[in-house]
């Protein structure tokens, strides 16, 4: 098929759509030329079209990936995450500190060893609440006194439409629980994944994974705020869009229920009970 | 918009692009051939490549897209030609005053295969 020249042209014109907005329109119908102009060279030589075809189609989709990146390095949305994930960081560290200094006391005093996984499933909890809240904190911030000088909603994409990003969410939010119900079907080997060959060995591939599938709530919740942190920087309601809203506030409750649970649960430990596990 | 300085030293791709656009105004197939021809084969730049590095180059203003359409045998109306500003020439001079000096310091140091001061 590839060998046609007119699919190979065309299928490289598709693979164009791909690039960045601001470069497709700026450069996408060069590039096609040269492409074609390319083909014609290799036609006319009558050898290494094919091998040709395919290592332009790689290399140009190596300069997608390439140009997508440098797009959000350089960009506003890098900058932005870095500063929420470093807030959010600190700001749940902050939050657990007591907890941790309780801790420390108490198991200093009954000489045990620290419950690290403890703390850093209730840091996690407390990192993706803070890394979903701190952006719709700082957006209702920037829209409020920054009347005069309104930042513009971004133009529309995937993320920043509403229904769209509230799609994504939901089966974001929802694939952990599918594949929950894959594997109980026995369709995914989703706990030999997780534990390895030997359940009772630390398996690293399986630690990868949990963490994926933990990001992948908190991804949700960031998608799904993304719209209403637009509308809010803009100087708009918090209330624009109500269905991005439940679903922030149903994926919110279910890390501050996971994050309530498990304090009341190990409160007792907090407060220095013996045998408290 | 990007100076000398803070460009320098220029990737490979932007100094042969830059090298094959200070002899004459190209399309970019024209620069992908001339570029071709000027490092004897060695250096193969792909349409990602080419273009991904002309984005940045016309973004600080090395080169621009000119008006005249300069190979009447391969014209379409469409075809965008690039040349070289005059940023972009003396960035070019200026990088291959940089080698200049590159090689200047290697022949002070006999770094060449054949001055080698000390046995390989």
């Amino acid at each position: 098929m590839i060998y046609d020249a007119g699919i190979s042209q065309a299928l490289y014109r598709n693979l164009l759509r791909f690039y960045p907005r601001e470069f497709r329109e700026q450069l996408a119908e060069s590039m096609e030329q040269t492409f074609n102009d390319l083909c014609d060279e290799k036609r006319q030589a009558k050898k290494g079209y094919f091998s040709f075809v395919v290592w332009a189609f790689i290399e140009t989709a190596i300069g997608i990936f390439r140009e997508h990146l440098l797009l959000i390095t350089k960009g506003d949305i890098m900058q932005t995450t870095l500063k929420t994930l470093g807030s959010s960081t600190l700001v749940s560290l902050l939050i657990i500190s007591p907890l941790m200094i309780m801790e420390v006391i108490n198991r200093r005093i009954f000489n045990e060893d620290f419950p690290f996984m403890l703390f850093f499933v209730l840091w996690l909890n407390l990192f993706a609440i803070s890394l979903i809240l701190l952006p719709i904190v700082r957006g209702r911030w920037t829209g409020i006194h920054n009347m005069a000088n309104p930042v513009p909603t971004q133009g529309n994409t995937l993320l920043t439409n509403p229904k769209s990003a509230a799609m994504i969410s939901v089966v974001l939010f929802l694939s952990p629980v599918i594949l929950s119900w894959l594997d109980s079907l026995g369709w995914v080997p989703l706990q030999s994944l997780l534990n390895g060959p030997d359940p009772e060995q630390p398996y690293v591939p399986g630690q990868v994974i949990s963490i994926l599938l933990i990001s992948i709530p908190i991804a949700a919740g960031i998608i799904a705020g993304g719209p209403i942190v637009n509308t809010l920087r803009a100087g708009g309601s918090l209330f624009a869009h109500p269905i991005n809203l439940i679903i922030v506030v149903f994926i919110l409750s279910t890390f501050a229920i996971g994050l309530g649970s498990l304090i009341i649960d190990q409160w007792p430990c907090f407060i220095g009970i013996p045998n408290c596990d | 918009m990007a100076t000398n300085n803070n460009i320098q030293p220029l990737t490979p791709a932007v100094f042969h692009i830059l090298l094959a656009l200070s002899s004459g105004e190209r399309h970019g197939y024209g620069i992908m051939k001339q570029v071709e021809e000027d490092s004897q084969g060695r250096v193969s730049m792909g349409p990602g490549t080419l273009y991904g590095s002309l984005k940045r180059m016309l973004d600080a203003g090395l080169v621009k897209e000119s008006d005249r359409r300069v190979d009447p045998e391969m014209d379409d109306e469409r075809r965008i030609y690039y040349q070289i500003t005059g940023i972009g020439a003396e960035t070019l001079a200026s990088e291959l005053e940089r080698y200049k000096r590159i090689v200047t310091l290697a022949q002070e140091r006999k770094l060449y295969p054949e001055t080698f001061a000390y046995d390989l």
